[in-house]
């Protein structure tokens, strides 16, 4: 697990570089699915996308979206625009200790998602051996496409790690 | 209620009939109208949708049953007939159509200069909220009094893909179906674009019940699959605020009272 604090600035500081490495210091391990999971991301503000580029450290907005980039999947946050409340409505209150609770949690509370990159991840340890990087390009999904534009801004999170698994089932590797 | 169809497929009549329900809840300015269901997504505050929880489809289910009801009730008001219905077709946006012609063409403006009530939808809100939304969401609504939504969409072969469906429809838990589910989700609302893209007044769009009709849908098949499952237990029993209803009761489609068609012959 890696925290995004640890998540350097990439191309043009419009992207951020995690080293995500695999295998691991537990050396290599069969796997037939690989997940890249992603805690407490951020969904206040516009809607954008964040495409994952494997062992591409350079990779921008523009690098085409194709095994031989190192393109491994993308997920997108359905934003929630701004804050329409008083200040202090969109800050989001620590989870509560309370067992007997009955309050949901609050609607901005940050999210947790994952993309599955089995096929790239097979991919770049064909082609070099190891995972060394997972580039994270974040781009705005604005209401007007021509506003639309890499967006280092919007993207926030707790931490980011690869999972791999053995699966019961075809339908788990999927 | 009843059958819900996939757009492409609807009849003259059964658009006719989707289009006036829609003209008819705009008419209508108290609880019974679409400025008060549109408003329960999102803006004005409360906001109430579910989005990146395991409430996301239980939620939203709820949401389609209460304003397809209301829809028809809209519908019957304005006829003045009681025997008229209207269900909420489904935007197949996976398919080979979509991926050619992008939005449904019954959702388009009509090329007449007639309008069409599924193009675009009254975005009724105070002054104040109207304002943030636009410094906030530039492009999402029209300018000027009386705004209606916009949609700037993304080329049509940017829609999500059959394969991409199938795999959700391969998840193997209610937590891994939902969470690829709501994903492909939010990148239609993205593709759609203008309104469509931001969660406070993305459901002021029409085009949002044809699209949640289809994530419905994929549900009700996932749900039907060998490999469905329900929720976890611990949330069967979970209020889906502001509806009169629990998870458990979002289960079978049946019991609400519609299904969706599986094909349609001739």
């Amino acid at each position: 697990m890696v925290a995004a604090t640890a998540a350097r600035p990439g191309a043009a500081e419009q992207t951020l570089v995690v080293d995500l490495r695999f295998p691991g210091e537990a050396g290599a391990t069969p796997f037939t699915r690989a997940d890249v999971v992603f805690t407490g991301v951020d969904h206040s503000g516009l809607s954008y996308e964040v495409r994952l580029f494997l062992n591409n450290p350079t990779a921008t907005a523009d690098t085409p979206r194709t095994a031989e980039h190192g393109y491994a999947g993308r997920f997108t946050i359905f934003g929630h625009g701004g804050c329409y409340g008083d200040e202090g409505h969109c800050d989001v209150p620590p989870a509560t200790a309370d067992p007997a609770g009955m309050r949901p949690p609050h609607p901005l509370t940050p999210q947790d998602t994952y993309v599955t990159v089995t096929d790239a991840l097979l991919h770049v340890l064909a082609d070099s051996g190891t995972l060394q990087t997972v580039t994270l390009v974040p781009v705005s999904i604005t209401p007007r496409q021509a506003d639309r534009k890499p967006a280092p801004e919007l993207l926030s999170f707790s931490d980011v790690s690869l999972h791999t698994y053995l699966t019961a089932t075809e339908a788990d590797a999927e | 209620m009843g059958v819900r169809k996939n757009v492409a497929t609807l009849s003259p009549g059964e658009l006719t009939d989707l289009r006036d329900g829609f003209a008819a809840a705009y008419q209508l300015s108290d609880d019974r109208g679409y400025a008060f269901y549109a408003g329960l997504h999102g803006l004005p505050l409360p906001s109430y949708c579910q989005h990146g929880t395991s409430l996301f489809l239980p939620w939203h289910r709820a949401y389609l049953y209460f304003f397809e009801n209301a829809l028809t009730d809209a519908l019957r008001g304005a006829r003045d007939d009681q025997t008229a219905s209207v269900s909420l077709p489904w935007w197949d946006w996976a398919s080979a159509a979509a991926h050619a012609d992008g939005l449904p063409a019954g959702y388009l403006a009509d090329g007449n200069g007639a309008d069409n009530p599924l193009a675009a939808g009254p975005v009724t809100l105070s002054n104040s909220d109207l304002q943030l939304v636009r410094e906030n969401l530039p492009g999402a609504i029209t300018d000027g009094p009386n705004p209606v939504t916009v949609r700037d969409p993304s080329p049509p072969d940017e829609l999500p893909r059959q394969q991409t469906v199938n795999r959700a429809l391969r998840s193997t838990t209610f937590q891994s179906f939902t969470m690829v589910l709501e994903g492909i989700h939010n990148g239609v609302h993205g593709w759609v674009g203008g309104a469509m893209s931001a969660v406070p007044i993305s459901s002021y769009d029409p085009i949002f019940w044809a699209h949640h009709s289809m994530i419905d849908r994929l549900w009700y098949l996932w749900q039907i699959s060998p490999l469905g499952a329900d929720p976890p237990a611990a949330l069967l029993d979970r209020a889906l605020a502001p509806w009169p209803m629990t998870v458990r009761q979002t289960l079978d489609i049946s019991t609400l009272g519609y299904d969706y068609a599986a094909q349609v012959i001739g």
